[in-house]
């Protein structure tokens, strides 16, 4: 039996809503399930605001969560009301039986299970206060009673509680006690609800290591697998725990890592570490790189290879800081001042950022060139079963060294012709001797402004960016569902495909000619194979979250032809549903042009 | 949950045959009127008279519904399943849920029915008994009979005897304890006693008279490798099953309308339009007593069709109407041709 299960977990801020998702993802996975998994928490550091821990649980791949959740388990009801709707008929909505305040009318979850869904009210608070003394483990009670109700082996929930809390003995024993509360509730209640979990489908790769990992985690193990060896950063949500990890991670294999005062001081420190011929990184968001935009100009001019790892959040300004948006893509490709092109890469899933990662790297030596790998909150925060091959895929050094010199001659930086790559020197390389500034500059790199070497340069610039289209072993985009032409062409880049794809994929089901492409290089862009797929399409729809269609903006500067729009700012992923009704619309249109 | 100003707030408090009538007749007197169930049960409304069929083989609840989800978005019935009432304050109209939320109401209809009944001598013996009034208690109990297993059945009110007739039917083994609740709510004479009793016989139930053997002296776990329970009478005999089920009658669930301003006795009191003497608050089902002027007493009505008519009537009168009580079957307890019992409690639509 295929298992397919939506759980969510809503509270407040110190409920331990998102702690408790992390165990129940952690052992889920460690039982063999696929798990999707995206956190939602408040901006604010303290306070009382909403944290959603929503996952899906699969045992076929996914690509996106559901619209609707089959499970619904509430800490607060004053937050998770709302969501009491998003459960589908004969799911469950498990919530505190009690409450210790008195509640005006409507106020208990009771109020708002629909005549479809099944309730399950617990007394959380009591047991916890029974089992550990307080009723700070509410929400292991919670994992306890799930364990029980739906027949998980409790080992797997066991484990991933230790691992939670190792180191902690008396949180471990608290949760233990706590979670043997639930699942003893579990086993005098009587399960109404259809939501069952098959057997898991153990994913087996010879060599190969399956993790539970977001985003953020993949980016970090990606740069760590590709050799970086110095990062500079500023923290800012959603991407602060890329330095966080890298933090705990780099000194243990010789890395340095340095949190500077600001992002302009991290991306300059950047570019000097490139110019020294370290692999070298930063990570923020729109804001950080709304101030790293000049420095990324001297890295443009200079030729010299930096990544920046970037996590778009609502904007603009200090925006929505705890919510997803793609709006930070015009930025991203054109942001900046003069024409300073860049290599951008979106993943588009978990395992992508690990890939990404790893080859913004190798792209920014190859091409000598900034490179940013562009993802967002919802990317940073979402947790997928990735599986890592035995050695990772990353070539270590792709540097084109200038080699020995011709007696007499000069080493020129910036040499012009060829491939448009020209050898780079790092400081104190015999023979290499050169100079880097951000004045335009001759062959030699020194300050040059005559209209022809601003227009060679301009051009050497340009056209060496366009390399890396052929980068060997990267997929810069990719076609999925029906072959030859389709009436539908969903085209979408970034977290948003996910959401797409599994629209695409529901459109065919019901019968509805498609297909879907997920663009992962967004500079330069790789036009012809693009163009190739929108001119199977008879319709192109391109879903994406921002207000303003920036991808299909960048579609169209490349590839004349209309799209249909389908842009959102909810500050969440876009729903299937949404993409779903659009495809079929735009299917539908087929039969009103036949029947005009 | 929805709140609109100036309608009128119809509460029901119980999902049963008569609540769900009384929604269901509120909502298309009033079509404007919020209507919102109170029930305990996790489920909506199910027809307790299909519970025997999960003896053959029917446990998915939602063969049990009355009507399905849709029905009750469709009608705009809000149904709060899950939910105890703590109180009701008849002056200020509220009612107190056992969660600490306070709901208002315009009326309030009490339909609450009733829960099984266990003498008191028993009580202590609860947990090893298998109780049969709602779908939960059902399908646990079915889950614990073996095929042609055992059935210990105490008391033998009509609601015990239609699951006999289904437990005999599909095979298995009823040994009824019969006492003073047997054949309850029927009225039987002790000169029609033998003759029901040889009907049960006829029927394929076997009878222990408890009162022959002193009554029961306790409820016990069978032994080791034998039957599930063991029912020890005071006189020494003993019998093994793999099930002890009770079925004493129904007690009303009233306790929760102590305070509230309506008279009680056993059940609500309820003049024949079915109001009490709280205002605006009216009772319908088993959990009330009506006034019969021919026989100067309150007194409970039972059975399907009664209790379905008091619900509808309750809700008419809710709305405007004016109407008395007026029992819609009949009450007797018969023995069919070939000789076996049939009571108009076990028919139902």
């Amino acid at each position: 039996m295929a298992t397919d299960i939506q759980i969510s977990i809503v509270g407040s801020a110190g409920d331990g809503t998102i702690a408790a998702g992390e165990i129940l993802r952690n052992a889920l996975a460690g039982m063999g399930y696929k798990v999707i998994s995206f956190d939602v928490y408040p901006p604010e550091i303290r306070g009382f605001g909403k944290c959603i821990a929503r996952m899906r649980i699969t045992t076929e791949q996914a690509y996106s969560l559901k619209h609707k959740s089959d499970v619904l388990v509430s800490l607060d009801d004053s937050h998770a009301i709302a969501h009491a709707n998003e459960v589908r008929d004969c799911g469950a909505v498990i919530y505190e039986q009690g409450s210790i305040v008195r509640l005006p009318e409507g106020g208990h979850m009771s109020a708002h299970i629909g005549p479809g869904q099944l309730p399950y009210p617990l007394p959380i608070r009591e047991l916890s206060e029974k089992s550990t003394g307080a009723n700070r483990s509410r929400n292991i009670v919670v994992l306890g009673f799930i364990a029980g109700l739906f027949n998980l082996p409790a080992e797997g929930f066991r484990k991933a509680i230790g691992k939670k809390f190792r180191n902690k003995a008396a949180a471990v024993e608290a949760s233990e006690a706590a979670f043997k509360a639930g699942l003893d509730y579990a086993a005098k209640t009587f399960k109404l609800d259809d939501v069952s979990f098959g057997p898991p489908v153990a994913t087996v790769v010879a060599g190969a290591t399956v993790e539970m990992i977001n985003g953020n985690a993949a980016i970090v193990r990606g740069a760590l697998d590709a050799g970086i060896d110095t990062f500079f950063g500023y923290p800012i949500t959603p991407a602060t725990s890329i330095m966080e990890r890298l933090a705990s991670e780099m000194p243990k294999r010789g890395g340095r890592l340095l949190q500077t005062e600001d992002e302009i001081s991290a991306i300059s420190a950047v570019i000097g570490a490139g110019f020294a011929g370290a692999r070298a990184a930063t990570s923020t968001s729109g804001p950080g790189l709304s101030l790293m935009a000049e420095m990324l100009g001297m890295g443009v001019i200079g030729e010299v290879p930096a990544v920046l790892f970037v996590s778009q959040r609502g904007g603009p300004s200090t925006g929505m800081p705890t919510k997803t948006e793609q709006s930070d893509l015009h930025m991203a490709v054109y942001g900046g001042h003069g024409d300073a092109p860049r290599i951008v890469i979106a993943p588009t899933n978990v395992d992508g950022c690990y890939r990404c990662a790893g080859k913004a790297f190798e792209m920014a030596e190859a091409y000598q060139t900034p490179v940013i790998v562009l993802i967002d909150l919802y990317l940073s925060n979402r947790y997928e079963t990735v599986v890592f091959p035995a050695r990772p895929p990353f070539e270590a050094d792709l540097n084109r060294r200038p080699g020995k010199q011709a007696a007499g001659a000069q080493y020129k930086r910036y040499a012009l012709g060829g491939d448009d790559i020209s050898p780079r020197a790092v400081p104190g390389e015999k023979g290499g001797m050169h100079v880097v500034t951000g004045l335009e500059h001759n062959e030699l790199g020194r300050p040059n402004d005559s209209a022809e070497l601003h227009a060679a340069m301009s051009r050497k610039r340009h056209e060496k960016l366009k390399l890396a289209l052929n980068h060997p072993d990267f997929t810069k985009f990719k076609r999925f569902g029906d072959e030859g032409p389709v009436d539908v062409g969903v085209m979408s880049w970034g977290s948003n495909f996910g959401e797409c794809l599994e629209a695409m994929l529901k459109a065919r089901a019901e019968g509805i000619r498609c297909a879907a492409m997920k663009v992962v290089m967004l500079s330069p862009f790789p036009t012809e194979g693009v163009a190739s797929f929108m001119a199977d399409c008879r319709e192109v729809l391109v879903p994406e979250l921002n207000y303003q269609g920036q991808f299909a903006n960048l579609l169209q500067a490349n590839i004349a032809r209309p799209v249909t729009r389908l842009d959102r700012v909810p500050g969440e992923p876009m729903k299937v549903e949404e993409i779903l009704e659009e495809i079929r619309r735009l299917a539908g249109n087929k039969a009103a042009q036949k029947a005009a | 949950m929805t709140k609109t100003k100036n309608v009128r707030h119809h509460v029901v408090i119980g999902s049963g045959v008569a609540g769900s009538q009384a929604a269901e007749t509120l909502r298309e007197r009033e079509p404007d009127a919020r209507v919102t169930i109170l029930t305990l049960s996790s489920l909506l409304f199910y027809n307790r008279y299909d519970l025997p069929k999960v003896f053959r083989g029917h446990r998915d609840w939602r063969e049990f519904l009355a009507f399905p989800a849709e029905y009750y978005k469709d009608h705009r019935i809000e149904v709060r399943r899950c939910s105890r009432v703590a109180g009701v304050d008849g002056s200020r109209r509220t009612i107190a849920l056992e969660h600490k939320e306070e709901i208002r109401f315009d009326t309030l209809l009490v339909a609450s029915g009733g829960r099984g009944y266990i003498p008191e001598e028993l009580a202590d013996f609860r947990p090893l008994m298998h109780p049969f009034s709602s779908y939960t208690e059902a399908v646990t109990a079915a889950g614990v009979v073996p095929e042609r297993g055992h059935v210990i059945m105490l008391g033998g009110d009509m609601i015990g005897l239609d699951l006999a007739r289904t437990l005999v039917d599909t095979r298995h083994r009823v040994t009824l304890v019969a006492g003073p609740q047997t054949f309850w709510p029927h009225e039987v004479d002790e000169d029609e006693r033998p003759g029901l009793i040889a009907a049960l016989e006829k029927m394929g139930v076997e009878v222990v008279e408890a009162a022959d053997a002193g009554g029961i002296a306790s409820i016990e776990q069978g032994a080791r490798g034998l039957s599930a329970r063991r029912v020890l009478f005071k006189d020494g005999t003993e019998l093994y099953g793999d099930v002890v089920m009770p079925f004493f009658g129904l007690s009303p669930s009233v306790e929760f309308m102590l305070g509230s301003g309506t008279d009680i006795e056993r059940g609500l009191l309820v003049n024949p339009a079915l109001r009490t003497t709280g205002e605006g608050i009216y009772a319908a089902g088993d959990v009330c007593q009506i006034w019969s002027d021919a026989e100067k007493r309150y007194r409970f009505f039972y059975g399907w069709k009664n209790v379905r008519a008091m619900g509808e009537l309750a809700a008419r009168n809710i709305t405007g109407g004016d109407e008395p009580w007026v029992p819609v079957q009949d009450e007797k307890l018969r023995i069919d041709g070939q000789g076996k019992l049939q009571s108009p409690f076990w028919e139902y639509e």
